[in-house]
Order: C-alpha cells, then structure tokens, then sequence
C-alpha cells in the first residue's frame, strides 16, 4: 500500500517538556484515528507533519517530500488539508469568502478556476445553500463545516484535522463523521479526536500517544481486544479496578485485572484505549 | 441595453483573459444581453466558450466583493491580493478610526503649544502608529487564520509583507494628511516618517526572534526611552528634540536599513508556527 507519511525518531521539546519522544509512524491512505489524553502531544504531532512546527529530531517524509527542505516543505504544503484545533474565522467573511480565502492561500490565484473550486468543496460539505452568509451567523456545525471546506480546497493527498468533532452537538457529530468518511476515500487522514466513537466509526487504524509517544499502533479491533477478559461488571466500584464507572443501569463498569468470578463484560474500544493509557503510566479521567 | 461590451473585451473575456473590475461587468452583462452573448459565440472556439459559461456561472454564484475589496480592485489592487488585504486584522474602520482620533488629538495639542520649534507629540506618536499596526497584522495571537495561514504554500514571509505594505500606505497615509494640518512647522512636521519607518522594520526584525507581541513592544518602548532621554538633554524651549534633528533623522534612516536587511536574512523565520505549544 501508498505509504504517505513516514516518519522516525521524531522528538521535540518545549523547554523541559518532551512534547515529541521518539515518535515514528508510518500513514497510508484511509483514516487513520490518532487518540490520547490532553497534553498527550497529539496537535504538536500534527502540527510537525502539517509543516508548521519544526522538529529537534528525527526525519519523516510526506507524500514522498522532505518537510526539512524550503522546497519540500511548499511541495508538501500544496498538497496538504489542514484543520486545526480552533480553526480561525475573519466573522465578517461570508462561507464563500473564506474558503475563497484559504485558496488564495493555495495558491489559486485565477479567479474562475478558484471560484469553482470553492463552488466545489463547499457543494461537497453540503453548505452551497448558506454560501452567502456571514460566518458569524452559522453554527458551529456549519462553522466546522466551512472550515473542513478550506482544508478540501486543492484535493490535498494528506488530510490533517486537528479535534474536528470537539463541541458538536451529536447530531452534527454524526453527520461531520459522513464527511470525514466520504474525505477519506481515496487519500490519507489523520484525525485527532479524544472520542473513542470517533475512532471506532470511522478508522482503519488508530494511534494512541501519552506522554508524547506512541503507546498503541494498530487497528480498532486490536485495542479493543486488549482488553479482553479485563472489563467486569459490578454492583458496587471495584476498589481494585483501574478504572471504574457508573453505567445507565447503576452497575459499575469496571477495567484492569478483574477479581475471581468477576461478571465478564464484552471489552470496547473505550476499555482498551483506558488500559492502553493505564499501562503507560497515565490515570484516565473517569466518573463515579 | 444602454452599452454593450467591446468585442476586444469579449475576445479575451473568451480566452479568459480579461481581467476585474472589467470581468465582473461582462459577467453581468452578458447574463442579461443576448445580443453581446451572441458576438461572445462568434468570437469564442466551442472549447474556450464553454469554459467561459463555467467561469460565468462560477462568477454569479460568488457573493459580491464587500466594499473595501472592491475599492482595492479599481485602484488596480488584483483580486486574491485584495481578498488577503481584506484579511487583514487591523485593516478595520475601528483601527483606522483609533489612528484618526490619535492623530486629531496629536494634531491639536500641537496647535495649542505653537511656541514650540517642532510639534513634539505629533513627531513621537506618529511613528508608533504603523509600529502597532503592523504588529496587530499577523501572529496567532492577532491573525484569526495564523494557523491555516502557516501551513499554505504561500510563504508567510509574503503574507506578512503583503500586509505591512497595506498597513503602511494606510497609517503613513493618515499621517501625511495630518501633517498638512501643521504648515507651520514646514518640513520638519514630516521629521516622523524615518523614525516610523525605522521603528516598523526594527520590530518586524526582531519579532522573527522575540514574537510579534514582545518585539514592538520593546521597539515602542526603546522609543519612548529614547525621546525622553532626548527631553532631558533638551537645551531648553524653542530646541528640536534630538531624534528629530537632521542628525537624528539620518540615525533613523540608517537603523531603517539596517533592520530590513535583518529582516530579510530571517525572512523564513516566518513560514513557521510561533505559538504555545499543545
């Protein structure tokens, strides 16, 4: 298979914080989840690979170019779709505007071929009707669709989105999951995301960093059965579980190495990324 | 139809050559004249013209320019440059208004205190203005699209001069028009234009290292020191303050220089993401 990111030894501090250990991976196309707790290193992650952030060491290739090098880094940037964690907004630019923006940035300097373009990628995230309107005055489903819209700009081979679902109401969960899905089709994403659903829906493969390394390369059904024959039900919390919860019925939910006789449960995703964090020495938030 | 368009302007309208605010008219005439539609066919190989219908019906479909575009378009401004103009942080009526109201106040006090050889305040607070400006321009912490803007292939050291050369034309503008309102002072009301230019390219240099918050801060600061210790060693009423003699003014000059070439050694500084890490 393509392989359009491969990096290895990747490091980068911020003064005494190792944001970035020794991190290597490699990318093929489909959607790929990237899961981890806040200050796991993940928007360093991709912002590294995105080519905004420099790193100390190591090396990495995207689409075949060296980000190292002036003219790398424009080849790969020209073929690159980036959405950030709070993507920016100008509030008096229409939806058209923006985009329209963003592929100036793209270097679509002519402007017929740059406004179908536009037409293009809005049509396809569903926002041809709101076109027209100001920013300000759309939700942050559509907001959030604007500005998956300007990362489409140019059919990039390499789609960064950087916590695209965070805020949405599930209802516009759902239905920018179908757009990463159809975005996936045929090019390479790397979706960063704190939800596990996120990950089960839609990727092929799934990262888990902690501590700014990769702690878990493999598919989702490979998490997942890491925590086979570790997740028991209980009627009170278990104090010798990892990590435990309330569940709807008024159970508790529990993960780490059950007691004899333990009422086994069918393991999640959710249950094997805890575990996976719990085995690199990061205590998962969780609720009673 | 009281006009119809030329058919040298439908010609390249056809080969899609024809450039805005002329297109935006043919593309709007041509919806409504069959007759100019009809002459666009003659001229036009089957090929061209359906790629010219493309562009028309991509053309309606895009909301109109707002109002500070379309000015930037008729003075000759092409339109993706006026589009990251209007991008443009400070390039706002609330900012441009702020510098107005500075320079009126400025402007006034030196009309209150004519006795003066030179209109001190005006002079120092002029060069602060396109220092701000500029600084307000770009940065994560100003530029709502900084991030976007980092990773396109546009190099960030274009963006950030595309900018600095609007904001400059606009504050440089405001104040030369303040300055008319000193005649009395003669060429030396003018004596703000090098240290502001010094000032703009000194914190544009120095923000590649420091950031674009603390590099004019310090310039504007260093400013200030730099005037006050002038009015200690002032020689009395009636004296110009040093920075605005002919010898500081060539200073001026020569730290303009200096720090432009700086700028332009660090230039690639800018196509990198300076902000918090995450």
């Amino acid at each position: 298979m393509t392989t359009t990111v491969s990096a290895s030894g990747l490091s980068l501090r911020y003064g005494a914080t190792r944001a970035l250990d020794d991190v290597s991976l490699r990318l093929t196309p489909g959607v790929t989840g990237l899961l981890g707790p806040n200050g796991a290193g993940k928007t360093t992650l991709l912002r590294v690979l995105a080519t905004a952030v420099p790193a100390d060491g190591g090396a990495f290739t995207v689409l075949g170019q060296d980000p190292g090098t002036a003219a790398g880094r424009q080849e790969v940037r020209r073929r690159l779709g980036y959405l950030p964690q709070t993507p920016g907004f100008h509030p008096d630019f229409t939806a058209f505007e923006f985009v329209d923006y963003v592929a100036i940035l793209k270097e679509l300097t002519d402007r017929g071929a740059r406004h179908r373009e536009v037409r293009r990628v809005l049509d396809q995230v569903d926002l041809s009707e709101v076109r027209g309107k100001r920013i300000r005055k759309l939700s942050g489903g559509m907001r959030q669709r604007v500005a998956l819209a300007a990362a489409l700009v140019g059919d990039p081979g390499f789609l960064v989105l950087d916590e695209p679902t965070v805020g949405l109401d599930p209802e516009q969960r759902m239905r920018f999951r179908e757009l990463i899905a159809q975005a996936g089709e045929g090019r390479t994403v790397l979706l960063s995301t704190h939800q596990t659903e996120d990950v089960a829906m839609l990727c092929h493969r799934v990262l888990v960093m902690a501590g700014g390394a990769i702690r878990f390369d493999g598919t989702p059904a490979e998490l997942t059965a890491r925590a086979a024959g570790r997740v028991w039900n209980s009627t009170g919390r278990d104090p010798g579980a990892k990590a435990g919860w309330r569940t709807g019925t008024g159970s508790f939910r529990n993960v780490g190495n059950p007691p004899e006789g333990a009422d086994l449960a069918e393991p999640t995703l959710e249950d094997g990324y805890l575990l996976t964090l719990d085995d690199a020495g990061v205590r998962a938030g969780v609720a009673a | 139809m009281t006009w119809h368009v030329e058919a040298e302007d439908l010609r390249a309208y056809a080969q899609g050559e024809l450039a805005a605010p002329m297109l935006w008219s043919a593309d709007t005439h041509l919806v409504a004249c069959a007759e100019c539609r009809g002459v666009l066919a003659s001229v036009s190989d089957p090929v061209s013209l359906d790629a010219g219908w493309e562009r028309l019906d991509a053309e309606l479909d895009a909301p109109r320019p707002g109002l500070f575009e379309r000015t930037l378009v008729r003075v000759g401004v092409a339109d993706h440059v006026a589009r990251l103009l209007a991008a443009t942080p400070v390039l706002r009526r609330s900012w441009l208004g702020s510098v107005v109201a500075v320079l009126v106040m400025s402007v006034a006090a030196a009309h209150s205190a004519r006795n003066s050889a030179s209109p001190t305040l005006f002079l120092a607070l002029a060069p602060l203005l396109p220092l701000a400006g500029v600084a307000l321009s770009y940065g994560p912490a100003l530029d709502s699209t900084y991030e976007m803007a980092v990773v396109a292939p546009v190099h960030g050291f274009r963006l950030l001069m595309i900018r600095t050369v609007a904001v400059l034309a606009a504050v440089l503008g405001l104040s030369g028009l303040a300055t008319l309102a000193l005649p009395g002072y003669g060429l030396g009301a003018l004596a703000w234009l090098l240290p502001a230019l010094a000032l703009t390219s000194t914190g544009l240099a120095l923000s590649a290292r420091l950031g674009p918050v603390l590099a004019p801060s310090l310039v504007g600061g260093g400013w200030v020191a730099v005037l006050l210790a002038a009015k200690a060693a002032d020689a009395g009423p009636g004296s110009t303050l040093a920075p605005f003699t002919a010898a500081g003014q060539g200073v001026a000059a020569a730290v303009a220089v200096l720090a432009g070439g700086l700028l332009f050694l660090v230039r690639d500084r800018f196509d990198r993401f300076r902000g918090s890490a995450a």
